[in-house]
């Protein structure tokens, strides 16, 4: 039989590792009461948080959690909902109270998990689906996409812009209508055009979709991917290497020194900020299980100008972009937006959760 | 003991030195990476094994659901591979299979359990087979290598879930690009009481048996296993035509493979998305070569990789282990594997 050694073998590897586990799986395993003791923040991701954007906002917002809170935080990166199931029972079983799924693909794991871990409270980004423990956590980055919006319609000689999305959400979708918005109110008659590359993370895909745009005479171009937009930055820069005018725009954290010659601002959202007060809020008994909807007047987003770049934008648009930022905050811009929490059934513009800051400091 | 049998033990025995130290130093690399990463080596293969294997209920709910889709999709390719036919396109059935499942699921609201089940794993099973009888029509027809279209057929079947998903099939609401929840009567029901194993794990197991019993126990798979060992020779031999055994690989293959990507709906998303496999139709081919292509040593490979993976989870989980890492190390270990069984091959066949 050829097949014993194979399977013995197999066998023989997997004895190894237990073995090798044994010595010190008494220190290595999380007991559940010591670590309720200390409270525990854990952090699921679809993405690596090597991407300077999305998914390195929240890492940075778990180890803030860690660092100022004192809690005993985690992070796993997941693929397939298989695992995300996998992940949040695990982290429940293991005594964590607060885990944050951090994107809207985790909605339905963290409603099934909510269901069988009743008081465990999962904080979803861009979720849709508020339950007693499970609470939606809506950053209103369109605001300031369109403020960025406003500046990139200065910046354009051309007067066509291009938008280079990851995935074809709500959430993403938002912030393209946002931004297309922005540059009509300084320019009326610009162009915008619009691709989505159908995943976050696939940097030549970025690339080419940028180039394309550049190709259609764009000058001006934003993003909303993940570690793609390493990519997208590269075709910006290629461009002005080959002698074109043109400038980027960055997007969900400040990237402004990710490529300081090509970007001219950021649409920020201050993920970290967000996370510590959630986590705060939560350990204080005071995170409620509504949604927490989040914008530019509750300090959780705003748009960024790289400090390199400021002369880009002339001083009318600058003056033109802090009065816009003042009535978005005093509620008298209504920026447009696209909605899909549950049960808020497309909220027109007088949803009064907009301007609230419904996080205690 | 007499002579004859010391000297069959000898080169087991040295094969097993041998395949041991293999294992043991590619272990040491990983630990040695590990530690370089600044990750404690211990911690994180003692979270590998616990996450896989540390309570009853991890090796089940964990390891086997992570095992399931690639018990399936392993036997599909292990089958296809027996007879010759390199079957690449498992990823591609498996995504025809989904959507075959979901939209006769989502058509078929108000079923119940005893019809939805049966229809959406025949939907499935057909549509996987469907799927690969594009590459067994230009295979036998043309001539056209499989490896080719099988491979490219993924990519169709990839951009058509794709469509449809954000398209015919998008959600009521309208608003992500991912199906309705299918209907609980088409939810695979548990195969044990209180964990996330479904009935799709004891399928993968009941196949592995039958496809074990008709390649050693049937004419039909003795044609297969000879077309397999020379496509030549049983042409030549004039007992028997090879196309039909072509066509009946590919169509089975397609469909246990299209039951796969059902099966992972029906049991644990309850939705089609996309993105819907991280490529499981391709580790199904180290899957099943892992296994010599043998249906029953299918389900022993499909649950290591499933530990590997569920093992992995526990090692970013509780040993801190960031996910690269955590991938290179699960590539390590299977290389230690396939090193140590190459070993094996050697030592006791270089006496034949």
């Amino acid at each position: 039989m050829k097949l014993y050694p194979t399977t013995a073998l197999l066998f023989v590897a997997l004895s190894a590792l237990q073995a090798c586990g044994g010595d010190s799986s008494d220190a290595g395993a999380p007991d559940a009461a010591s670590v309720t003791a200390t409270r525990s923040v854990a952090l699921l991701t679809s993405g690596p948080v090597s991407d300077a954007g999305w998914h390195a906002g929240a890492y940075e917002g778990l180890r803030w959690i860690g660092d100022s809170l004192g809690f005993r935080i985690s992070h796993q990166q997941t693929r397939t909902p298989a695992e995300f199931d996998e992940a949040f029972i695990s982290y429940a079983e293991a005594g964590y109270g607060l885990i944050f799924g951090h994107g809207f693909e985790y909605q339905d794991a963290a409603s099934r998990a909510a269901e069988q871990y009743p008081d465990v409270t999962f904080v979803i980004s861009s979720g849709s689906r508020p339950s007693a423990n499970v609470v939606p956590l809506i950053f209103h980055l369109n605001e300031a996409t369109y403020l960025a919006g406003m500046a990139a319609a200065a910046v354009s000689r051309a007067g066509v812009l291009g938008m280079v999305g990851g995935v074809e959400i709500p959430s993403a979708k938002g912030t393209f209508v946002a931004f297309e918005a922005g540059v009509r109110a300084v320019n009326p008659d610009a162009t915008v055009l619009e691709t989505f590359i159908g995943n976050w993370d696939d940097v030549s895909a970025a690339k080419e979709a940028a180039a394309a745009q550049l190709r259609q005479g764009a000058d001006v171009l934003i993003h909303n991917v993940d570690a793609a937009s390493f990519g997208f930055f590269q075709a910006v820069r290629e461009a002005r290497e080959g002698g074109r005018e043109a400038w980027a725009f960055g997007m969900n954290r400040n990237q402004n020194d990710v490529a300081p010659d090509v970007i001219v601002g950021s649409a920020v959202i201050h993920i970290p900020a967000m996370f510590l007060r959630a986590a705060r809020a939560w350990g204080a008994g005071t995170l409620s299980d509504e949604v927490l909807y989040s914008g530019i007047a509750a300090g959780a987003v705003d748009f960024v100008l790289n400090p390199a770049r400021e002369g880009v934008i002339p001083d009318d648009v600058l003056a033109a972009i802090d009065r816009a930022r003042a009535e978005i905050v005093a509620g008298t811009l209504q920026v447009p937006r696209i909605e899909f929490v549950e049960g808020e059934g497309g909220a027109g513009p007088e949803d009064p959760g907009v301007q609230g800051d419904p996080l205690p400091s | 003991m007499t002579p004859r049998t010391r000297a069959r033990l000898r080169p087991e025995f040295l094969a097993t030195i041998t395949a041991t130290a293999a294992v043991v130093a590619t272990m040491a690399v990983a630990a040695a990476l590990l530690a370089l990463g600044g990750h404690s080596p211990g911690e994180a293969f003692a979270a590998l094994a616990r996450g896989a294997f540390g309570t009853w209920d991890r090796f089940v709910s964990f390891t086997l659901v992570r095992a399931t889709p690639l018990l399936l999709t392993g036997l599909a390719v292990a089958f296809a591979f027996r007879a010759r036919v390199w079957n690449i396109g498992a990823e591609g059935q498996l995504h025809a299979g989904a959507l075959a499942g979901v939209a006769v699921a989502l058509v078929l609201p108000g079923a119940g359990a005893v019809l939805v089940l049966p229809v959406t794993l025949l939907a499935a099973a057909a549509a996987g087979a469907l799927w690969a009888s594009i590459p067994a029509a230009m295979k036998t027809g043309m001539g056209v290598g499989e490896v080719i279209t099988t491979l490219l057929m993924n990519f169709v079947a990839l951009f058509l879930a794709q469509f449809l998903v954000q398209g015919p099939l998008r959600e009521s609401r309208g608003v992500f690009n991912q199906t309705d929840e299918i209907p609980a009567a088409a939810h695979l029901p548990a195969l044990l009481p209180d964990t996330r194993l479904h009935l799709g794990f004891l399928f993968g197991v009941v196949i592995a048996v039958g496809l074990w019993l008709y390649l050693t126990r049937t004419p039909g798979g003795f044609r297969l296993r000879a077309a397999g060992a020379s496509v030549k020779a049983a042409e030549v031999s004039g007992r028997f035509s090879v196309a039909p055994v072509i066509w009946l690989s590919f169509l089975v293959s397609g469909a246990i493979a299209g039951l796969a990507g059902w099966i992972q709906i029906a049991g644990v998303t309850h939705r089609m998305y996309e993105g819907l496999s991280p490529g499981w139709g391709y580790t199904a081919i180290a899957v099943a070569l892992l296994a010599r292509l043998h249906p029953l040593a299918v389900v022993v490979t499909a649950i290591v990789f499933g530990a590997l993976s569920a093992g992995g989870g526990a090692m970013q989980r509780e040993a801190g282990v960031p996910e690269v890492w955590v991938r290179g190390i699960e590539a390590l270990v299977i290389l230690a594997v396939l090193t140590a069984d190459r070993i094996v091959q050697w030592t006791t066949h270089s006496r034949d």
